[in-house]
């Protein structure tokens, strides 16, 4: 059984189905990618997992239990953390405060004794966000409040990790250094899912890719089978007539 | 069964007309996201202007009524949206409140200017085709003004209905809340749509005003007007302010349960039913929030955040409140006694306004009613905190942290139902709290025999509630001006216990919610109980506040309480910043001193130079309607007016000579009030006249290198050295140099485009 999963999920928005009877599998100790062309349902997936979005039929399990009726808050203290493709960052707070607070919101119903300042210092050294800690998040760029998302969502001690493009606005090197970071974080045991359309980052880091196309899964599998795969070519391509 | 049929049709027919009203409040805030406050002041202002048309100056009724309905009203609607309302899109929901809000009180100081509160005689505002005009329906004599009404009511609900599913401007002004910008890229044009629903909310705004306004039987009043916006909007949270049929429903079943009260409930024995069908339309609202669904939690909403709160560091706020206290201790010396009456008075305010301070400015959630829960404290220290009795009564230690105690409870009471839903469901509850207060416990005067408990008890006894000043241990705060320094010292003290707790784990949680509940939720916040935590300390803090302002009274009445000070109080501290300490001392001392003092000394001016009466009684009344004028403003710069003082005053903390120079001059003229060499007016004039001189100085006299040396540390890499390109042209000008790199960068010829 894998640590994150998501079955059957179908979510309608009025008439139109966002995700229809989609299934995907997070395992610990990967990175697995999930891609798809826009308005392929992934984002609403990730708050379905979350628990933003109630679907409307399917189950979401976590660690074996199932949270598919739990409030966001309640799945978070069982484990799971995510980075959102809109940024979410808290703007009154610096760099520094934005990720502490993770720390406080985990002490604060852990209830266990934590140097949450210390903890920050450390998660603030291992993104690389140890320059900019004092800066307001209004005013660094995209890419790297990106990684502020990512460094505040560790603070919750994860096992679970939902990343909704987290490259987007990173420079090259940037990325490389956050590929680097991923497989760091998925050795330790996290249980990491990956929203990219950065191919390369996905093909590199991602152990299995799911492929999602107008909300159902077209195609999963390793990097290399999925990148041939002609439904998936289809997708983002178009149909070899129209092309 | 007659009766009940009875009952039933008069219950109906109210119904109809809250109905009219409530689907204004439906269309303007479907359309523009903007619950309108001002909804109720605009029928008040109508039904004043059509009584001025048709009965002072006699002209025809359906002259008049073009004139108010056709004409005025819906050109009031659409300036209030093209002037005011249009601004707030994407601001903050404090200032998408605080400004409707605000327009409210305007439009409220307003009708008081042109239309004396206390007339000769009472305005009458007779009913259309004459009151004793009736015809006999199932036993009941119904004027024609009261079947026209109907009539009116089942046109609307019928015309709205049709207009939203049958036009293509109906099914459009639906999606302008949806999504403008989508509207806006399938050629629709939102700001017009939204402009057209205003100006159709405030028609039905102002044909409610002048139906209800002769049903409502006595002389018209601009207060009981005005606040027929709460017993719209219970009606329309039936339809969670978005659906016009269910908001009918729900205007029918408030007017049949008033209907049914006033017909089944024994007016003689129970003294309170009077007030409790005054009461139901708040009660309702209670129980339907309880029932509304979930609100899908949001991320960020505010799309453009224009307010930034400094915050200062905790040794910062404790050298502030040390020269607040010495300055008030100063100041104390030269006051007259009636002026440190009034100070006391201010300060008891402020300390009420700290608690917006938190709730407000901090967690961002919003009380439109913080003097009801200052009333609920005051009834406490009343009953249970007083000790000693005619001139060595004190109030005791005992009895304000009973009443902090219960104020937190009740605050927990009132905040639980709609704590799940947006703010705005918050800020309605506390709304709808505030004229329960007023309605049913302030107005609880009578005494009468407890069941069980053996007394006699009255909330409120005879309509004054009197509060001794206190005496903690060995300290007497009896006399004024001690009193004015213990006020002085708690909001000190509390002013630096928020600071701190802003710095604290829990300081910050709150800032996390405030900015992003979605991004709080998913990291493991329960949303609902730091709400309810802030919620119930901050009750407290007001509740303590309300006591103490009836100590330094003595004792008040219930017009005290009123939800439009409290609402006046929140608009001020809103405009002096409510996500500071000092914004609450801005409040306080605005609401509580300065426009009462101003006004006092307009009237006294007038008195003495009765040539000049009327130049000073438009003064008077211009400073009455102020305060809206800056709580308009709040669009504009939300952050309010301390932040702004403070950013003109940073270049003068770094001219030596002119802070020195600055700080003797009223010095002098301090010891000179003293000695009553020169009168308070001009240590007043000479401390504006410094303050208003020293930023200019200061820019004039500043060492040039410094200054810049100084921006350079405050604006990261100005030389632009590895500041990200997105950020040129924000942070620092943008220059040739920028645009040479990025002509290289996007390989054009230079010089080019």
């Amino acid at each position: 059984m894998a640590h994150l999963e998501a079955r059957g999920i179908s979510v309608r928005f009025g008439g139109k189905a966002a995700l229809n009877d989609t299934t995907v599998l997070v395992e610990r100790g990967a990175v697995t990618g999930l891609i798809g062309p826009n308005g392929a349902g992934k984002t609403t997936l990730f708050n379905v997992v979350c628990g933003l979005q109630a679907p409307n039929a399917g189950r979401v399990l976590l660690d074996g239990d199932d949270v598919t009726r739990k409030a966001p808050h309640r799945r978070a203290r069982h484990g799971l953390a995510r980075t959102f493709q809109r940024l979410e960052l808290f703007t009154s707070l610096t760099v520094r405060d934005n990720v502490r607070v993770g720390g406080d919101i985990h002490k604060s119903w852990t209830r266990g004794r934590r140097d949450t300042a210390a903890e920050a210092e450390r998660v603030l050294e291992l993104t690389g966000l140890a320059s900019i800690a004092d800066r307001e998040v209004a005013e660094i760029p995209t890419g790297q409040a990106r990684v502020v998302e990512l460094a505040r969502a560790l603070m919750t001690r994860p096992t679970a990790l939902l990343l909704d493009e987290p490259a987007a606005g990173q420079t090259d090197e940037e990325t490389a250094a956050f590929g680097r970071l991923l497989r760091r974080l998925a050795g330790d045991g996290l249980a990491i899912c990956l929203v990219e359309h950065d191919m390369t980052l996905v093909m590199d880091v991602c152990e299995t890719i799911h492929v999602l196309d107008y909300g159902r899964t077209i195609a999963v599998g390793p990097p290399e089978q999925v990148r041939d795969d002609p439904a998936v070519i289809e997708a983002y391509l178009g149909t070899p007539e129209g092309v | 069964m007659e009766t009940f049929l009875q009952y039933t049709i008069l219950g109906l027919v109210a119904g109809g007309v809250y109905g009219i009203a409530a689907s204004g409040l439906v269309v303007t805030y479907t359309t523009s996201g903007i619950f309108n406050f001002a909804h109720g002041a605009v029928a008040m202002l109508s039904a004043f202007t059509y009584w001025q048309l048709r009965f002072g100056w006699d002209w025809p009724a359906p002259l008049a009524l073009v004139v108010v309905l056709g004409v005025l009203a819906p050109l009031l609607g659409a300036l209030l949206y093209g002037v005011v309302m249009r601004g707030l899109r994407g601001t903050s929901e404090v200032a998408r409140i605080v400004v409707p809000v605000s327009v409210m009180l305007g439009f409220l100081a307003l009708s008081t200017w042109v239309w004396d509160p206390t007339p000769r005689s009472p305005r009458l505002f007779l009913m259309f085709f004459g009151a004793g005009n009736t015809v006999s329906i199932g036993g009941v004599n119904l004027a024609w003004h009261e079947i026209t009404a109907v009539v009116i009511a089942v046109v609307v609900a019928l015309g709205l209905r049709f207009l939203f599913f049958g036009t293509r401007t109906g099914v459009a002004m639906r999606a302008v809340v949806d999504d403008p910008d989508l509207l806006e890229l399938n050629a629709g044009r939102p700001e017009r749509l939204a402009m057209a629903s205003w100006a159709l909310g405030a028609f039905l705004a102002a044909l409610a005003g002048v139906l209800i306004t002769p049903m409502m039987g006595s002389a018209m009043s601009a207060h009981a007007l005005t606040l027929l916006v709460i017993d719209a909007f219970a009606a329309a949270m039936f339809g969670r302010l978005r659906s016009v049929p269910r908001t009918f429903v729900g205007a029918l079943v408030l007017g049949l349960l008033g209907s049914y009260v006033i017909g089944y409930f024994p007016s003689d024995r129970w003294t309170w039913t009077g007030n409790f069908r005054v009461s139901l339309p708040m009660i309702t609202l209670f129980v339907v929030l309880l029932f509304l669904p979930q609100d899908r939690l949001r991320g960020a909403t505010v799309l453009r955040s224009r307010e930034r709160y400094r915050l200062p560091s905790v040794r910062t706020a404790v050298v502030a409140a040390v020269v607040l206290v010495a300055g008030m201790w100063l100041l104390r010396g030269i006051l007259a006694p009636t002026a440190v009456n009034h100070m006391a008075f201010g300060m008891s305010m402020a300390v009420i306004a700290l608690s917006l301070v938190l709730l407000t400015g901090y967690a961002g959630e919003i009380n439109l009613a913080v003097l009801s829960f200052g009333a609920i404290g005051a009834i406490i220290v009343h009953h249970f905190g007083v000790s000693g009795s005619g001139g060595d009564a004190r109030s005791t230690l005992f009895g304000y942290a009973a009443a902090a105690v219960v104020c937190a409870l009740v605050g927990a009471l009132v905040a639980l139902p709609s704590l799940r839903l947006r703010g705005l469901y918050l800020a309605l509850s506390t709304m709808a709290f505030g004229v329960f207060v007023s309605n049913m416990l302030l107005r609880d005067i009578t005494e009468r025999q407890l069941p069980l408990l053996h007394t006699r008890f009255s909330i409120f006894p005879s309509g004054n509630l009197g509060v001794p000043r206190p005496k903690f241990g060995p300290v007497d705060l009896v006399a004024m001006p001690t009193f004015l320094m213990f006020l002085t010292v708690l909001f000190a003290v509390l002013g630096v216990g928020l600071i701190a707790l802003r710095h604290s784990s829990y300081g910050r949680r709150l800032t996390a919610m405030k900015d992003s509940p979605a991004a709080s939720a998913t990291l493991g916040q329960s949303l609902v109980t730091l709400k309810l935590s802030v919620f119930m300390l901050s009750a407290a803090i007001a509740g303590v506040g309300g006591a103490l302002m009836t100590a330094q009274i003595g004792s008040a009445n219930l017009d005290r309480f009123d939800i439009f000070l409290s609402l006046t109080l929140l608009m001020l501290t809103v405009v002096g910043g409510i996500g500071y300490v000092s914004g609450a001392l801005f409040g306080g001392i605005a609401a509580g001193v300065l426009f009462v003092a101003l006004q006092n000394t307009f009237d006294k001016l007038g008195v003495d130079h009765p040539d000049l009466e009327g130049f000073f009684e438009f003064l008077a009344n211009l400073t009455l309607v102020l305060p809206a004028l800056m709580g308009v403003s709040i669009g504009r710069n939300p952050t309010g007016a301390v932040e702004k003082i403070l950013v003109d005053f940073g270049p003068v903390r770094r001219v030596r000579p002119v802070l020195v120079a600055g700080i003797a001059t009223v010095g002098v003229a301090y010891v000179l009030a003293r000695n009553e060499t020169i009168s308070n007016w001009w240590l007043i004039v000479v401390t504006a006249v410094v303050i208003g001189v020293m930023p200019q100085a200061a820019k004039r006299w500043a060492p040039g290198p410094s200054e810049a040396a100084v921006d350079g540390t405050a604006l990261p890499a100005a030389d632009g050295a590895d500041l990200p390109l997105e950020l040129v042209g924000v942070v620092r000008p943008y220059t040739v140099a920028d645009r040479e790199m990025l002509d290289a960068a996007l390989d054009v010829p230079a010089g080019k485009g």
